[in-house]
């Protein structure tokens, strides 16, 4: 075993709560270790809608929630300006519809009042002609429409852009590494044991230690021998590797909840479901029926959305905070912070609920009762402290393409993740080569991820630089990116060849269930591509 | 009670909305929506740009075009027809990539597996990224 080091704080937990706190306690002054199981993003924080958003449904359970999220969603856009992009809802109005057109536009009169809070417009009534003619996709049966803004962000930039800045101010941030065990002295937590990616076991010292896990917290808390109550809620998304329509669209389902076909820079998620699950959190499946369902949903609205074809699926759980007799939807997404020393755990505190669009107000607040727990004083910053990349505006795309030899499109896609430090990575990465067509990409984004971003395999290089995210799933590219990401990291030829089999292994689980007619026949032509990865291993 | 609270305070905010309705003068916010997004690229497609667009998005990205235009390699329409006709928003940004481009589109599109038509891509792609 290692030697054990020491910290303030030790946060466990990648997502973009636990990042957040991590970012946050740095910046106040405190050393912190932050340990994520997998990688950064890529359980609940991953497979969310991707919106930064006010909460318009929870003006029917819980005002304050709603004022609360789109607050901190304003924060959140301001620090993290270059990776967010507007969204736009139209929210046709249909005969039969759970609410008719007035108590919509009632709900929407009342969310604008905290609209600019999040930096948004007020919401607009369309008759039936005008929706058709900025959504000519829409179904002719329409009382009418209305819209609605929000925001969009690729949560595992926003998650590894807080776990950088965390890091620029002396974090440790580890990913790929699994704490085994709490260490306990006399009724106090005072420190972890963990594995790292290598398989050393390590311990760390700690003032404090903060559970940020989403919904493993009753796990991770039954470690320090707490209890932690949850109602788990899992949700899926279809991801279409392109825009359907530039206009996001919002209606219900068979049985009333609210779908969402959310339009996001370059591709499309259709979701999601809420559904109580009691399964393996690590093992997240969809079924066809889920996938049914959403179709079913918009398809009333949208009704050649069965013409498009779907390139994966994906599935996350939420970490609700518990309640009985609830119906999954009517669960608040509020948040608690929890000290646990009550519960004989001295120096334990879990941040359990919330979502994406509050995480920087859950880590203040987290961060806030741990400054408490250590006598530290100091003022929360992240509200007002830009996440690296945005400090400043992007450089002119033509310019920078221009200068280093790429095309326009791969600047635009590379300043959606980079920011102003797009040019940065361009010099860095040394080459102009195109690695990923779909996106696209280039070989140089892939090298600085590999050397700067903490990627250990392709799923990683999947979250950070949206390789083989496009409509080829990684059929032309990931070849390739193994052979780019093994020189980095000293990879021998075979285990290029099993990081690749292994991405495509995983990836094929994503996309099984949303195999239509078309989706067959690419899959005939990825698979072909790959055979000496897929039939010598028998995965098919 | 957070239940009740709201739905007693968004009662009352309907009856406000229905009363304002019946004394206000109504008119369309169509221009307006318009005039909001487009700096963002949020623009609607057009009702014929709609009906073809399921097949103008089926590329598979194979790179056959890139091989029958001549163009391995060289990183612009055909090569990148689906990444053009992904992003939308921010494809403005991109024209540059477009000047000066005459690549063989027939050819690409003789040979696509999944029937792409990519000279209607290509006009498409055009219009987007010029206006």
């Amino acid at each position: 075993m290692a030697a054990p080091s020491a910290f303030d704080v030790v946060v466990i937990g990648g997502g973009i709560t636990g990042a957040g706190v991590a970012r946050d306690l740095s910046l106040r002054g405190l050393s912190v270790l932050l340990l994520e199981k997998g990688d950064w993003g890529a359980g609940t924080s991953g497979s969310s809608s991707w919106m930064i958003h006010g909460g318009l449904r929870y003006l029917e359970f819980d005002w304050d929630t709603t004022r609360l999220s789109n607050q901190d969603s304003g924060h959140i856009v301001s620090i993290a300006r270059n990776f967010v992009t507007r969204i736009v809802f139209i929210v046709p109005v249909l005969q039969g519809d759970r609410n008719n057109i007035e108590e919509v536009e009632t709900a929407l009169e009342v969310y604008d009042r905290y609209q600019p809070l999040k930096h948004s417009h007020s919401h607009r009534r369309l008759t039936p002609e005008e929706a058709l003619a900025i959504e000519p996709g829409l179904t002719p049966d329409l009382v009418g429409a209305m819209t609605l803004e929000e925001w969009g962000v690729d949560p595992h930039r926003l998650v590894f852009a807080n776990v950088q800045d965390a890091v620029a101010h002396g974090a440790r941030a580890l990913n790929h590494t699994r704490v085994t065990e709490l260490i306990r002295d006399a009724g106090k937590v005072i420190g972890v044991r963990y594995r790292t990616a290598d398989g050393a076991t390590t311990e760390a010292r700690a003032r404090a230690v903060v559970n940020a896990t989403g919904p493993w917290s009753p796990e991770v808390g039954a470690m320090a021998g707490v209890k932690i109550e949850l109602r788990p809620a899992k949700g899926i998304h279809i991801v279409y590797p392109h825009r359907i329509s530039n206009f996001s669209i919002s209606t219900e389902s068979v049985d009333g909840r609210d779908l969402l076909m959310v339009a996001h820079a370059g591709f499309t998620l259709l979701g999601t479901t809420d559904d109580d699950f009691y399964g393996d959190l690590d093992s997240v499946d969809v079924v066809e029926d889920e996938v049914d369902y959403l179709l079913q949903g918009f398809e009333r609205v949208f009704p050649s959305i069965r013409d498009y074809r779907p390139v994966r699926t994906t599935a996350g759980v939420r970490p609700t905070l518990f309640k009985w007799r609830k119906y999954e939807d009517e669960l608040s997404r509020r948040y608690e912070v929890v000290d646990h020393a009550a519960q004989g755990a001295d120096g334990f505190v879990s941040i359990v609920g919330g979502k994406l669009s509050m995480y920087r107000l859950m880590a203040e607040e987290t961060s806030d009762a741990v400054c408490r727990k250590l006598a530290h004083q100091a003022e929360c910053t992240t509200a007002r402290t830009p996440l690296p990349g945005n400090e400043a505006e992007p450089a002119p795309v033509a310019e920078l393409a221009s200068r280093c030899g790429v095309p326009a499109l791969a600047v635009v896609k590379l300043q959606s993740r980079h920011g102003s430090n797009a040019e940065k990575v361009l010099d860095e990465g040394g080459t102009s080569r195109i690695l990923c067509r779909c996106e696209p990409v280039t070989e140089g984004e892939l090298v600085f991820a590999a050397r700067h971003e903490q990627v250990r395999s392709l799923a990683d290089a999947f979250r950070r630089v949206g390789v083989a995210a496009g409509p080829c799933a990684g059929a032309a590219c990931i070849l390739r990116a193994a052979e780019v990401v093994g020189h980095e990291l000293g990879w021998s030829a075979s285990q290029r060849f099993d990081a690749a089999r292994e991405f495509v292994r995983g990836a094929w689980l994503g996309r099984a269930p949303v195999l239509g007619h078309a989706g067959w026949a690419q899959e005939e032509l990825a698979q072909g591509s790959m055979r000496g990865l897929t039939v010598r291993n028998g995965s098919r | 009670m957070g239940r009740a609270d709201s739905l007693v305070k968004l009662a009352w905010a309907y009856g406000i909305h229905l009363t304002r309705r019946r004394f206000s003068r109504r008119r369309s916010q169509l221009a307006d929506l318009l005039e909001t997004y487009a700096p963002d690229g949020i623009r609607p497609l057009d009702a014929a740009t709609r009906e073809r667009h399921p097949r103008l998005v089926t590329c598979i990205n194979c790179g056959l075009c890139a091989l029958a235009a001549g163009r391995v390699g060289r990183t612009r329409l055909p090569d990148l027809a689906a990444s053009y006709m992904r992003l939308y928003p921010r494809v403005a940004a991109a024209s540059s990539d477009l000047e000066g481009d005459d690549p063989d589109l027939a050819a690409a599109a003789a040979i696509c597996p999944v029937g792409v038509p990519l000279e209607e891509v290509a006009a498409v792609v055009r219009r987007m990224t010029t206006r």
